[in-house]
């Protein structure tokens, strides 16, 4: 027994982390799992009531180590950053405001977790992200430890996803009315400064009137058309392309208010739009994420349990953002509290992200992919695939300023820039 | 040595006026039952002590728990019932034993990861829950028993913070087993529903099933203190990772 139980501990021993996840499971389904995980393969699932009363009695801790490769090559192989998930174990069914306290203690229990194993940088995924991007300051004390919610390259993969189902769909964004529903969070309005500009109309909708006039007047000084309104039926026109920055609890919710064939963004969390019988035409899709082309490596394997996704190696940009910045040893908060995302860090972010091969994940939805996962234009993979380029024009940006248009090249070279080209 | 209160009286027929009063009787004799465990527990660790203060040290220990387990038969008299004990019922039993193994290889430090780490995690937890919905001084003298039970995990806390400082992974791998061997006792002991027979402590059909009326469960009791238990392995500074799947391989 002595060998067996030596190869528990010392599989799974501490080691420094160049970066922390911070996570929870969405549903009893994914739970289930990883707790099967956990438990093995020799010894049946725990039954689904007993998940039920066990996880909501787990302290956050650790649950695996994660490997994450860059493309970028160094002299010992290609450049890689080591670190942890941690799971906040938020039990599925407590997400709601009730628990918003002891939600919040959960994941400073997390972020302790994280500090205490040396991370040098934590992201915050799903629900942790929202809890604690206007209460940092209710992290634990740290020293060495910098946390980012991770919205800024969250941000980035929903405008290229955005940008790219357009080009997929033919659709011309600039002709586009753009509707934001839960506009006035940090998501929701990073999202608005990035596309307002190239877009004919923004109509932004959140629970609170005062933030979205002030979002609205911080467009509107562009010389953007901006309507705003708290309840979607309020708005004057339909949108054809539709960001969910919050959680609706159906599609249909946007009936009457968007186009029959609108592209439809799920950028909330959890992730629950797909297209439904009342909106058949609609082009839902989820958006936000990212995939890592150098590899990812769970230990214990989480593969599939922790990431469930049609594509490997795709995961939510909060966390890629963390990933992306130990890749690139930029040990800094980059994003934290609410309402600072702009269209120079998105751009920033996505290209430390790009440079590392983390790029946007190709698209899909509940009803699964909408595309082969082979794109190499949209998913930047031409480079590994045809050989090395000096440079390359990766799109066009139109930006309205002031009430004219300007046009801007973005230009990356091979081992940077924005991965997705950007068609107007 | 022989525990201070008689261990083989029979069950009583409860008529004392509150319909709960049989369920305190049953959750009074597993926690006096744990309690004079312990102090079997470290009468025998002191037995296998060279230093005449940690002698002394665990029979004030063992003195300590015999004290509890008198608080809790007084309490059941308050409420009129008679609070049984047997520390030969098949789970304590096997709790027993696997402290005594640790005695016959006169591992001093196994003796304190088993009772302070493993049992008492458990004692801290239960109590504290009990404590929180018991009537009066019932309720009160469970949450008195749990923080000085708390106490003793401090105490051992920082002997064992130093041995994991010698030589971690030797220090873990002692630890694991010993969970194998008590974490699994003590989880059927927990389960939810007794499935292998009586657990020979309760006075009549099993206490689990009934807890609602008293504003407990088992499901909460083996959450709180799996979860105590988890937090006290946090404290010697085992990783997370590793407790988190040793807790999740126990059996339910």
């Amino acid at each position: 027994m002595g060998d067996a139980v030596a190869s528990v501990t010392t599989g799974a021993r501490t080691i420094d982390a160049d970066f922390a996840l911070i996570g929870h499971q969405e549903s009893w389904r994914t739970a289930a799992d990883v707790l099967a995980v956990l438990r093995g393969p020799e010894r049946t699932p725990l039954p689904d009531e007993e998940i039920k009363d066990i996880l909501p009695w787990i302290p956050p801790r650790a649950v695996c180590h994660v490997d994450v490769g860059s493309i970028i090559r160094t002299k010992s192989g290609a450049a890689r950053a080591r670190g942890l998930y941690i799971d906040s174990f938020i039990p599925p069914d407590r997400l709601e405001a009730a628990y918003v306290h002891e939600n919040i203690a959960r994941v400073r229990g997390a972020a302790a977790c994280a500090i205490k194993a040396g991370a040098k940088i934590v992201s915050l995924g799903g629900f942790s992200s929202i809890l604690i991007e206007g209460n940092f300051d209710q992290l634990p004390e740290r020293h060495h430890t910098v946390f980012t919610t991770g919205n800024t390259l969250t941000v980035a993969f929903i405008v290229q996803g955005i940008q790219k189902m357009c080009a997929l769909e033919g659709r011309n964004l600039s002709r586009s009315t753009l509707l934001i529903v839960g506009a006035t969070g940090d998501v929701g309005s990073g999202c608005a400064r990035c596309l307002a500009p190239i877009v004919k109309r923004v109509l932004l909708s959140a629970r609170k009137v005062e933030r979205l006039r002030r979002l609205a007047a911080e467009l509107q000084d562009d010389g953007v058309q901006v309507e705003v309104a708290t309840d979607l039926q309020q708005f004057s026109t339909e949108a054809d392309v539709v960001i969910c920055a919050a959680s609706l609890a159906s599609p249909s919710l946007l009936l009457g208010r968007i186009a029959p064939d609108a592209i439809v963004c799920d950028a909330g969390y959890p992730k629950n739009l797909s297209p439904t019988a009342e909106m058949l035409d609609a082009k839902v899709f989820f958006g936000g994420l990212g995939q890592i082309t150098g590899g990812m490596k769970f230990t214990p394997d989480f593969h599939g349990v922790l990431n469930r996704h049609p594509f490997p190696d795709v995961v939510h940009g909060c966390l890629l953002e963390g990933m992306a910045l130990a890749l690139e040893h930029r040990f800094e908060a980059f994003s934290q509290g609410r309402g600072f995302i702009t269209q120079e860090r998105v751009d920033e972010i996505g290209t430390i992200a790009a440079r590392h091969g983390i790029y946007l994940a190709p698209l899909y939805n509940a009803d699964g992919p909408l595309e082969d996962g082979l794109d190499a234009r949209w998913n930047g993979r031409e480079d590994e695939s045809m050989g090395e380029r000096p440079s390359r024009t990766v799109g066009r940006i139109e930006r309205r300023t002031s009430g004219h248009r300007r046009s801007s090249h973005v230009r990356a070279d091979l081992m940077g820039g924005l991965s997705a080209p950007y068609f107007i | 040595m022989e525990p201070l209160i008689d261990v083989n009286c029979s069950p009583m027929e409860c008529t004392s006026l509150s319909p709960s009063a049989p369920i305190w009787q049953d959750i009074l004799a597993q926690a006096m039952t744990g309690e004079l465990l312990a102090a079997m527990n470290y009468t025998s660790l002191s037995e296998i002590c060279d230093d005449p203060a940690e002698v002394a040290d665990a029979l004030e220990h063992s003195e300590c728990e015999r004290g509890h387990a008198a608080a809790f038969a007084a309490e059941g008299r308050k409420i009129g019932v008679e609070v049984c004990n047997n520390v030969d019922a098949k789970h304590w039993k096997r709790l027993r034993d696997a402290f005594l193994r640790c005695i016959t290889e006169r591992d001093f430090i196994g003796c304190l990861i088993v009772q302070e780490i493993m049992l008492e995690s458990f004692a801290v937890a239960s109590y504290s829950r009990v404590g929180k919905v018991g009537p009066g001084s019932l309720g009160e003298t469970f949450a008195r028993i749990a923080a000085e039970e708390g106490e003793h995990v401090d105490h051992a806390m920082s002997i064992l913070r130093a041995e994991r400082a010698r030589d971690a992974q030797r220090f873990d791998d002692k630890v694991y087993r010993l969970h194998l061997d008590v974490m699994t006792a003590l989880a059927q002991m927990l389960a939810k529903e007794c499935k292998d027979g009586h657990c020979e402590v309760c006075h009549a059909s099993c206490v689990k099933p009934s807890l609602f009326e008293v504003s407990l469960s088992a499901a909460e009791l083996r959450g709180a203190s799996l979860q105590q238990y988890l937090k006290t392995l946090d404290m010697l500074g085992i990783p997370g990772e590793v407790t988190l799947r040793w807790v999740t391989q126990l059996p339910v």
